[in-house]
């Protein structure tokens, strides 16, 4: 009997997920499993008894009737938008020709796809719900209970996982077919976690916590929350916390919204498979193609920035290559939308200019390294076009620099001017000699982070490759601005405006060090 | 000879009010045991009309039949009973050669006992048994082509589609790609259908072509027929004939206005 074609499909994705580990195939289902026992068994309840106080303080409090769905409404969304984002990053749709020529239905493919990848997503699912039932436990529930709170987690987050893996299949077909679509698929992929990201800092340092405190803010919002699926168990979940042991205290509400939550699950596996079939398709979903406008004044300004001649139209052809990917602009957009919550919920009340300039530290690196990082996004040709022009490498890297420049520094000088208006103290002369500085600051960040790129040049067409090379450099240049930041306010007692001055001197010094080594490392790549 | 595919009218249109006709009313007759060529340029509807007939995608309008089997009605009868060679297929980098072929067999329902041995049956026969566990990531062109025209053939199909099968490849890996579809149809007994704008491909293997353009089958017959048809005395004179040729153009006028401009 032919065994079920779900599982051959869930068997090869298991096989490519963990295709870099391969000679530990063998083992690797047993070495995480006895490492999960061991999480569960004593890591969880380790960690739990550092604040065990302040975590049943909190759990037996009014902000907890609502933070807790709020975080069970985090993870959810979270889980639903991994899978896409995982897709969205490289999606390709000649593999679903595969399937679609072989006797198989989408439904088995789905289920296959999710199945596949479902032991790496239950490591976390376990970790998380270990975690809670770790720490419920002192507070005396009972096996019956804690063996909910268990299911509890585990359906709500497959359930997620599962929303997110037909969404995926669903937006692999629409976007994959073209080009255009591809790059508005990697450029979604960055900016769906954003709203993640503003509730967490709103919990860290917006002052969620203590305004959940007031009934009159809490109740509107648990009666929100109280709508979505994900609420539903972690309202018996809290039940349990208020009646450990007794079962018989916890709501029928509350039980019957558990219920809800199981045929939830089971409606939507069953919405998933009906759904598959509009979702592994190779039909064409657009016919229209870009189109290039005629230069505007933009492109035009910046030839003439660029000396109006060969270099100008060199550094506008850089600019529109850069400009026309919806990635590109997903990045700038996913840094500005960074340093607001970061003002908005971080920095928020100070009274000098330090608090902004200290978050600048942390993150003009990334915004630098963000917008010139790539240098060989399209593989080794499209830098071989360069080295086979006359001084081609040097105008390649000039023009880069420019356009880095170009981009980075307008950015970073208005979010600058944004973060040290609102500090009440700054007067206008500090203004100005706090933004010049941060200016020159950014740009000497732009110079070392396109020295790094060069330097060491990612050529993989991955996604994920390509945003671990970014990641890297940024880190590289983050530090830098850091221990030079904190060697000069912590070890040498200097005062903010001096240790920019200091800051700008070694950043400089290093962008212009890695843009020779890393002009000289491109001249003789092969 | 007995007809294993046929098609009646099938139409694929897309677009607005489907007036992008990637396949219009194709009415079509391939032998069982013939190569066929489908020839025509890029655009012209060949690998629509290879997906339609593998049951990839559905048609608009009109039907077809393969080895007895509706592609709407039967749609797994007809992928069980055909193999395909894409155009630009998507293989698993990630798996080696044998996982790949394994999970191919695995989903065309290969029995375990026999999908082990034809997988080291056709991996000795591409000459990739060396390299069978080899990642496909470090495969090379070439050998990927063998592979994939090996996960084609894993369930034995009596029908094998090969669309641009030698396109991206160097001469020597084309060679070995025409010598294995020759062998295909001689001593195995496949019918074969290619799809690909290289004349000199369809020339060398094809018994019958028939030549698309437009989504419309223009021309159909053995070469001596086209050509007999058009007037021509090569395969390319006919094609052009029928396509459409090029303008004659002046084609170093430009240089003339750069050293005019000089």
């Amino acid at each position: 009997m032919p065994r079920p074609k779900w599982l051959i499909v869930a068997r090869n994705e298991y096989r490519i997920h963990i295709n870099h580990i391969r000679r530990l195939r063998p083992y690797f289902p047993i070495l995480v499993i006895g490492l999960l026992g061991a999480y569960v068994a004593f890591i969880a309840p380790a960690v739990v008894r550092l604040f065990i106080d302040e975590f049943l303080a909190f759990i037996l409090s009014q902000v907890a009737l609502v933070m807790i769905p709020i975080i069970m409404f985090l993870f959810f969304v979270y889980l639903i938008i991994l899978p896409v984002t995982y897709t969205l990053q490289g999606t390709q749709a000649q593999q679903v020709e595969i399937f679609l020529a072989a006797p198989i239905k989408p439904s088995d493919i789905l289920l296959g796809e999710f199945l596949g990848v479902m032991p790496f997503y239950a490591i976390a699912i376990v970790v998380i719900a270990g975690f809670f039932t770790a720490a419920l436990s002192p507070l005396g529930l009972d096996l019956l209970q804690i063996g909910l709170t268990a299911i509890i987690f585990v359906v709500t987050l497959l359930a997620a996982l599962w929303i997110g893996t037909v969404i995926a299949a669903v937006v692999r077909t629409r976007f994959a077919a073209s080009a255009r679509g591809r790059d508005i698929g990697k450029a979604l992929s960055l900016i769906l976690a954003l709203p993640i990201i503003a509730v967490m800092y709103a919990i860290m340092g917006g002052g969620l916590l203590e305004a959940l405190a007031d009934p009159g803010i809490s109740g509107p919002v648990k009666s929100i929350l109280s709508l979505l699926p994900s609420s539903w168990g972690a309202e018996l979940i809290l039940s349990f916390a208020s009646n450990p042991g007794n079962m018989g205290a916890v709501g029928f509400e509350a039980l019957t919204r558990f219920g809800g939550l199981l045929v939830f699950f089971v409606a939507v596996l069953w919405v998933g498979t009906k759904v598959a079939s509009h979702a592994y398709s190779i039909e064409p979903t657009t016919f229209t193609a870009s189109m290039a406008k005629p230069d505007g004044v933009v492109y035009r300004g910046v030839k003439l920035l660029g000396g109006g001649a060969s270099f100008g139209t060199l550094l506008v052809s850089v600019f529109k290559d850069y400009g026309r990917r919806l990635e590109n602009l997903s990045r700038i957009a996913y840094m500005l939308a960074i340093f607001v919550m970061v003002n908005v919920f971080l920095v928020q009340g100070g009274t000098d200019a330090e608090g902004p300039l200290v978050m600048a530290q942390f993150m003009f690196p990334f915004l630098a390294v963000f917008m010139v990082g790539q240098v060989a996004v399209h593989g080794k040709d499209s830098l071989f076009l360069y080295k086979k022009t006359p001084r081609g490498v040097g105008r390649f890297v000039k023009a880069k620099l420019v356009q880095g420049w170009l981009i980075a520094v307008p950015i970073a000088a208005g979010i600058t001017l944004f973060s040290l208006l609102r500090v009440p103290q700054a007067s206008f002369i500090s203004l100005l000699v706090y933004l010049g500085l941060i200016t020159l600051l950014v740009a000497a960040n732009v110079a070392l982070a396109l020295g790094l790129a060069l330097l060491k040049p990612q050529f993989s067409d991955s996604a994920r490759d390509q945003m671990g090379s970014l990641m890297l450099n940024a880190n590289v240049a983050m530090f830098a601005s850091i221990g030079v930041f904190i060697g000069s306010m912590v070890v040498l007692g200097l005062g903010i405006f001096n240790t920019l001055l200091l800051q700008n001197t070694v950043i400089w010094l290093l962008g212009i060090i890695f843009l020779y080594l890393g002009k000289r490392k491109l001249s003789r790549i092969e | 000879m007995e007809i294993v595919i046929r098609t009646d009218k099938l139409s694929k249109h897309y677009g607005k009010g489907r007036v992008i006709k990637a396949v219009d009313a194709l009415d079509l007759e391939v032998y069982e045991g013939e190569t066929f060529g489908l020839l025509g340029p890029n655009g012209a509807g060949k690998t629509t009309t290879v997906r339609l007939l593998n049951g990839i995608i559905k048609p608009t309008r009109g039907t077809a039949t393969v080895k007895g089997y509706d592609i709407v009605k039967q749609e797994n009868e007809v992928k069980r009973v055909t193999g395909l060679l894409a155009e630009s297929p998507g293989l698993y980098e990630k798996l080696s050669a044998a996982e790949f072929l394994e999970f191919m067999g695995a989903l065309y329902d290969v029995p375990s006992d026999i999908l082990t041995e034809r997988i080291e049956e056709l991996l000795k026969l591409f000459d990739l048994h060396e390299r069978r566990d080899y990642l496909l990531e470090g495969y090379s062109r070439g050998m990927k082509q063998k592979v994939l025209i090996a996960a084609a053939m894993i369930h034995d199909p009596p029908i094998l589609f090969f669309d641009e099968p030698t396109s991206m490849l160097d001469p020597r890996a084309a060679l070995m790609v025409k010598d294995l579809i020759n062998g295909l149809a001689d001593r195995a007994g496949k019918t074969i259908f290619i799809c690909s704008h290289i004349l000199p491909i369809v020339e060398e293997l094809c018994d019958r072509i028939g030549i698309i353009d437009r989504g419309k089958l223009i021309a159909v017959g053995t070469i001596e027929d086209i050509l007999t048809q058009t007037d021509t005395k090569t395969l390319e004179q006919a094609f052009i004939a029928l396509t459409g040729g090029t303008e004659e153009r002046e084609l170093l006028a430009w240089r003339r206005h750069e050293n005019a401009e000089a």
